[in-house]
């Protein structure tokens, strides 16, 4: 493999893998805060995607198109926890995985219903498109640079919000004693609710940013799902922190994978993840 | 008596009855046999699943492993084209399979709780990948069986494969040897030890048990039966690929245990051919049958707590 070849490589794997964490942080976000394991986080990502999709179509911008479908997948998720996630606090993991099974059935057959089961693709937006030379024959799409400092962004954004403001405080409290923070007068049912939309938005917002690099495609949800699950168990389960160096390690990793080895390269994240459990069976910013 | 409840005997008695005279009123080479032969062959790899999640405490989402490895192992361990005696490579079967539950179980057990859910995931995703990029194991198409094995025993054959409604009662008797085999191992000392190390395994542990190993043998023997029901499950339809494999697949089991009851082994039952029966409904309905089928799981969880086995139960057992 040449330096060159590495390269480009090496950036298409962190740029997956920061589109990896934006997905992640979301399912990590909701584990940790709430215990609650959710299934359906793929299928926020579609919504996420199939949304852009739609209102591009509709709009003709992507600015506004996102910024609706951002929004649209807020109010989505308060609706998901206060009619259904609601009732699941006190049950356990596999009740979670059920009701989550099922809203994704329900979500796969909103998908078909509302937009049909044809493959889409968004255009880059004008400003966007275009790319960046990187060497002598080689050139870097502008897009992607710019999904990967968007996810910078966010990860930064969300950094700021978990260690430094008050809802973070509330979280992070939250996380260690729920009973506690109850008792000292905070309305823990609306903190959840919080959280879960954000968890939602984070997804859908991912999965806005990615449709311009990938295609609408039914099922999408449930392939990237699997592979948050693979970021979140190796960097910790509810670990921001964990998911953030979990989703770079996972994006490297398969990335390199796909080129060196292109026969077993979709086992080798699993591989990966094995290992790292059997180091630490905790994940390795395991709280 | 291994079936301590009224409501179980009651309902393994019609369902035993029921499923008995099944073939006496349908053409044997009916949709709806070939359909129900199906149903008893997921009951069984439900029931070994409810095993492992509702009564050793180990939930899985990676069962579907050992079903599609039981097909898989099966067309690569016979010759293409000659009948082998389906009894001894059933063993042959069951044996590889136990022994991959052994190594696949010391490294899963080493995780718990909701880790313990992630790493079956992955490495049931692993065998997926595995099988479907190989090219030596058919990829994505899966292996084909040419031909059916023969079943006789000393050479006295009373069955043949071939025949929808012989194969439809080598799957009930599938159905009634798992039932009782794990209905006796629950109430072995074996099995008292290892709901116990379930229930509370701080204290199963400083009675000196170790706990590790009463894990591992209850994870052996569900991978096993779950094994011979993929094998089964690819004789009835000629082939194996890695959509047997799924984490779909393990997931609709996990949905069927539930659904019946979980822990209650006859909710396996019960639960797959509710689960089997909606889904028929539904797509049958409508081209939307997802919806529905969605719809019914959630109002499940939210309604029904125990299963259908738990709401008989509170309606019977007063």
């Amino acid at each position: 493999m040449s330096t060159e070849l590495f390269f480009v490589q090496l950036i298409n794997g962190l740029q997956y893998g920061l589109l990896l964490f934006l997905i992640a942080s979301g399912l990590t976000l909701v584990f940790g805060v709430m215990g609650i394991l959710n299934l359906a986080h793929g299928s926020m990502y579609m919504v996420g995607a199939y949304l852009v999709w739609y209102f591009v179509a509709v709009t003709g911008s992507f600015t506004v198109a996102a910024i609706l479908s951002a929004i649209i997948a807020l109010g989505l998720g308060i609706l998901i926890e206060r009619v259904l996630i609601q009732r699941l606090y006190h049950r356990n993991h596999l009740d979670q995985v059920l009701l989550t099974i099922g809203m994704i059935f329900v979500f796969n057959s909103l998908q078909s219903i509302l937009w049909g089961n044809d493959p889409y693709g968004v255009a880059v937006p004008e400003a966007l498109s275009g790319a960046v030379p990187f060497t002598d024959n080689s050139s870097y799409p502008i897009y992607r640079i710019f999904a990967a400092l968007i996810c910078i962004g966010i990860a930064a954004a969300l950094y700021f919000v978990v260690s430094k403001t008050r809802l973070g405080m509330l979280i992070r409290a939250g996380e260690s004693n729920r009973e506690m923070v109850e008792a000292l007068g905070v309305n823990i049912k609306s903190l959840y609710t919080i959280v879960f939309a954000i968890g939602v938005m984070l997804a859908a917002i991912s999965g806005i940013i990615a449709a311009p690099m990938r295609s609408i495609v039914p099922g999408m949800g449930e392939s990237v799902l699997i592979t948050c699950f693979v970021v979140v168990v190796i960097g910790g389960m509810g670990s921001i922190k964990g998911a953030f160096v979990g989703a770079l390690l996972v994006g490297v990793i398969s990335t390199f994978a796909a080129v060196l080895m292109p026969t077993m390269s979709n086992m080798v994240i699993y591989l990966f993840m094995i290992l790292v459990l059997l180091v630490k069976p905790q994940g390795l910013f395991a709280k | 008596m291994i079936f301590e409840k009224r409501t179980e005997r009651l309902f393994l008695a019609i369902f035993f009855i029921i499923a008995l005279c099944i073939p006496l009123f349908l053409e044997a080479n009916s949709f709806f046999v070939g359909k129900i032969t199906t149903i008893l062959i997921l009951s069984v790899f439900v029931m070994s699943l409810d095993f492992l999640v509702g009564r050793v405490g180990l939930v899985t989402l990676g069962h579907a492993l050992f079903y599609g490895l039981g097909g898989y192992l099966f067309v690569i361990l016979t010759p293409e084209y000659e009948a082998v005696n389906f009894w001894i490579y059933a063993l042959y079967v069951m044996g590889l399979s136990a022994l991959v539950a052994l190594i696949v179980g010391v490294v899963v057990l080493r995780t718990s709780g909701i880790y313990f859910i992630m790493i079956t995931l992955a490495i049931s995703q692993m065998a997926y990948y595995f099988f479907f990029d190989s090219l030596e194991f058919g990829g994505g198409d899966g292996l084909f069986i040419f031909m059916k094995p023969d079943t006789s025993i000393f050479g006295l054959s009373f069955l043949n494969l071939d025949n929808p409604t012989h194969f439809y009662y080598l799957s009930l008797l599938a159905v009634l040897i798992t039932l009782v085999a794990i209905k006796i191992i629950l109430r072995s000392r074996f099995g008292r030890i290892v709901e116990a190390s379930r229930l509370n395994p701080e204290r199963t542990e400083a009675l000196g048990y170790n706990i590790f190993a009463f894990r591992l043998i209850s994870y052996i023997i569900g991978s096993t039966l779950a094994a011979y029901a993929g094998l089964l499950f690819a004789l009835q339809y000629g082939y194996v690929n890695p959509q047997f494999m799924t984490w779909e697949m393990s997931g609709t089991a996990l949905v069927m245990s539930i659904l019946g009851g979980m822990g209650t082994i006859y909710g396996a039952i019960l639960g797959t051919i509710t689960y089997e029966a909606l889904l028929y409904l539904f797509e049958h309905m409508s081209e939307d049958w997802m919806l529905f089928m969605g719809g019914a799981i959630i109002l499940m969880v939210l309604l029904l707590r125990k299963g259908l086995a738990g709401y008989l139960e509170k309606l019977l057992e007063k």
